[in-house]
């Protein structure tokens, strides 16, 4: 059967959606046996990682693929994590809690998905106005800039009492993240950061990260790059922000300050930067190591072997595992590069040859 | 790639090792689920806490146990930090699938794990945490085994009225704690209500390391306050108290059971002297009731080291209430657990009696005001205040 050039065009778009389907098909399958099948500790992870996926491939969009090095974005979480719980706080609770709210939030109680996209649109804002001045500055300014930015929100939260209770316990937020909207969330996040890095858009903020002043000559505008990705990254932020919250049901500013910033950062450097499936390997190394640890540090009993409970262990472990990383392979497990399932199905399923024009008759022919 | 194949294998083997190996103890054993924080701003206070509470359970496992079941503490650090805290009071409840659980000696701290225990309907029974809000912020899930903020404050405003003759007070909060923001608050109003004047109030932030803002504006009060309330948490008080000192304050200094830590005397040394706070009890080998002196000898004898400050006799009565109420209620079914705990009445403790009012979820305790004199804690008095402000 000859096939015209629309034909082949159709089939070679399907042949390339396939790999991802069967990958989504395959993580559908693992979420539903998580939720249904797994107990309950086993589906915590899993939401955990899915959240923590959220939040370090949106980092990698402004880390990794502009250059621009963050290390503030935990504030952006902290923002919508707030906004949103404050939407879903039952109007009860918001009585007790949170008595000095001004009216019209005072009576408020939003459901879950419009208290999300509330968080991601307030953290949003807060990084354009923010962003206008700090993507002026480059290299170690704009990572030292950004940590000032960390510790004005951890001030401003700490000391809002009259929206954030201040430093006490923000407790009683409904729990309503399931394995399901994390996923369908963090799967969002990656497409978004995959098609955005293969975009002319993408190639413009790469070449802005590697070399600035040969992309400006180009006419590349290095601000407008900038800012849109730093934008984008904080929306998702603010939205795994508000994911985790409605997760955890219970936090303070101390929360999001510089141990939750350098447990993220510690993802995205050990999948690598600038590479969105290392850091989904990444988030899932961590997570899966850090749970471990956590539960080790209470003390185990493997057949005759007693090890004493070792508190803070975790905690060192983890630090011990990030300097590692950084001083022996320090562009990241990946170092960069993708895990494409295109490439991937293509190595599994080679294509047979077939040479443009009449069809082959090589074999018939005398 | 072998490497990281090698990696990804080793990851999975521990993770199925460590599945497998923390679990322990005998099938039967009932499993009460304890939440300290063994690292971080309340450790101080925490980790006393908790060791007071493991005699306790070695104590009563040593007995026979309860029902014939030996009692297991499962135990999670909560790192002073509300989030850790969240997620190991739902890995209790969900995964260990505990009868009751205790813990800590902070109100916020309280807050982020019992409305899980609540929710899953078991009991949560705090062993120093003294907000006396907590039980309403918690419907009939959330139980204090010590006194309330009102009654300690209430306790310090009347000794220093009647045994201080304070007629002038410097009030400094810190701002970021529950606990010592309604313990100022219900301080100031007794003592007010005693015909006192609070001269001046401050506030401070939790964790701040500087105080010579406030001991400025201190200075410069014309005339001197009589005494200085200030109600801080262990974490700040030894720093508080030595620069305060240093500054050239030299009257006394008054606080409640947040004051309660051997890092008082460590950080403010000589600079403790003349220091009052309330609290729980007294842990003096020489002056305590028969309860607290075989509390010392075990402990010591345990831990090799006499016990830190009254905390450590909260956690032992804790758990030593919960296993009475398992044993009244005949079963460790949650539900009979909540009942039985409900009737408990003159349950003699290493801190004091725990009764539980019909409809209250606070015991009656009376109150230890301690002075420290000689870089030791000393005994001042023992207060039943004779009038409460209101939760």
């Amino acid at each position: 059967m000859q096939m015209t050039p629309l034909d082949r065009g159709f089939t070679r778009a399907v042949l390339r959606i396939i790999p991802t389907a069967v990958l989504l098909a395959a993580l559908g399958l693992l979420l539903a046996a998580s939720d249904f099948l797994a107990g309950d500790y086993i589906r915590r992870i899993v939401i955990g990682i899915g959240i923590n996926i959220v939040l370090v491939v949106s980092l990698n969009l402004s880390n990794g693929f502009t250059g621009v090095f963050s290390l503030g974005h935990v504030g952006f979480m902290a923002i919508g994590a707030y906004a949103a719980s404050i939407c879903t706080l039952p109007v009860a609770l918001k009585a007790v809690n949170l008595p000095a709210l001004p009216g019209w939030l005072s009576g408020l109680a939003l459901p879950f998905l419009p208290a999300t996209l509330v968080g991601g649109a307030v953290a949003m804002l807060v990084a354009f106005i923010v962003g206008l001045s700090l993507m002026r500055l480059k290299g170690a300014y704009v990572s030292v800039a950004t940590l000032g930015f960390l510790v004005i929100v951890q001030v401003v939260l700490v000391n809002w009492d009259q929206l954030t209770r201040g430093a006490r316990t923000f407790a009683g937020v409904p729990p309503h993240t399931t394995v399901w909207n994390a996923w369908i969330w963090a799967v969002l996040t990656v497409y978004l950061a995959w098609r955005m890095g293969r975009s002319p858009f993408g190639r413009d903020m790469r070449a802005a990260r590697d070399n600035e002043i040969a992309a400006r000559s180009l006419g590349i505008s290095v601000m407008r790059s900038r800012l849109l990705a730093f934008c984008a990254s904080a929306f998702l932020t603010g939205v795994a922000g508000s994911l985790w919250a409605h997760f955890i049901t219970s936090f303070s500013p101390k929360s999001f300050f510089f141990t939750q910033a350098f447990a993220i950062i510690t993802m995205l450097v050990i999948g690598g930067l600038g590479s969105v499936s290392g850091s989904v390997i990444g988030v899932a190394l961590i997570t899966i190591v850090s749970e471990i640890l956590r539960n080790a540090e209470r003390g185990l009993t493997i057949g005759a072997l007693v090890i004493p409970p070792i508190y803070g262990a975790s905690q060192i472990l983890m630090a011990v595992l990030f300097v590692l990383i950084i001083v022996f392979r320090p562009q990241g497990l990946l170092g960069g590069k993708e895990i494409d399932p295109g490439l991937i199905a293509r190595r599994i399923f080679p294509p047979t040859r077939r040479r443009d024009g009449p069809p082959d008759h090589g074999k018939d022919a005398a | 790639m072998k490497t990281r194949l090698a990696l990804i294998l080793l990851v999975v083997a521990a993770l199925a090792l460590v599945g497998c190996g923390g679990k322990g103890a005998g099938g039967n054993a009932i499993k009460i689920g304890m939440i300290y924080n063994m690292t971080g701003s309340q450790a101080s206070l925490d980790s006393p806490s908790a060791n007071g509470a493991r005699l306790a359970a070695k104590e009563l496992n040593a007995a026979g146990g309860v029902l014939g079941r030996t009692i297991e503490l499962v135990t999670f650090d909560g790192k002073s930090e509300a989030a850790t805290i969240a997620n190991s009071a739902t890995q209790l409840t969900k995964s260990d699938k505990v009868v009751a659980m205790l813990g800590f000696s902070d109100s916020d701290m309280v807050m982020a794990a019992a409305p899980t225990a609540a929710k899953a309907g078991i009991v949560f029974v705090t062993s120093g945490a003294t907000s006396p809000k907590l039980p309403d912020q918690v419907p009939d899930y959330l139980y204090l085994a010590c006194f309330g903020d009102n009654v300690q404050a209430a306790a310090g405003a009347e000794y220093a009225v009647e045994a201080l003759k304070t007629k002038t007070v410097y009030l400094l909060i810190d701002k970021g704690m529950e606990y010592t923001l309604l313990l100022g608050k219900y301080f100031k109003e007794r003592f007010v209500e005693m015909g006192g004047t609070v001269v001046l109030e401050d506030t401070y932030q939790g964790g701040d390391k500087d105080f010579s803002a406030q001991i400025t504006k201190v200075k410069g009060l014309k005339p001197v306050p009589d005494l200085l309330y200030i109600a801080a948490g262990p974490d700040d008080i030894g720093t508080i108290v030595k620069q305060f000192r240093d500054a050239g304050v030299k009257k006394p200094i008054m606080g409640g059971d947040g004051y309660d830590t051997p890092l008082l005397v460590q950080i403010a040394g000589a600079g403790a002297e003349n220091v009052y706070f309330t609290t729980h009890s007294l842990m003096d080998a020489s002056l305590g009731t028969d309860a607290v002196k075989k509390f010392i000898a075990d402990y010591q004898a345990e831990f090799k080291a006499p016990p830190e400050n009254a905390f450590a006799g909260l956690g032992y009565d804790t758990v030593k209430l919960i296993a009475d109420a398992i044993k009244r209620a005949g079963s460790a079914d949650p539900k009979a657990i909540r009942q039985a705990l409900n009737a408990t009445k003159d349950l003699p403790g290493v801190t004091g009696a725990i009764t539980f009012q019909p409809g209250s979820r606070i015991p009656q305790k009376g109150v230890t005001v301690i002075l420290v004199k000689g870089g030791a804690f000393t005994l001042a008095q023992e207060v039943v205040p004779q009038k409460v402000p209101a939760p």
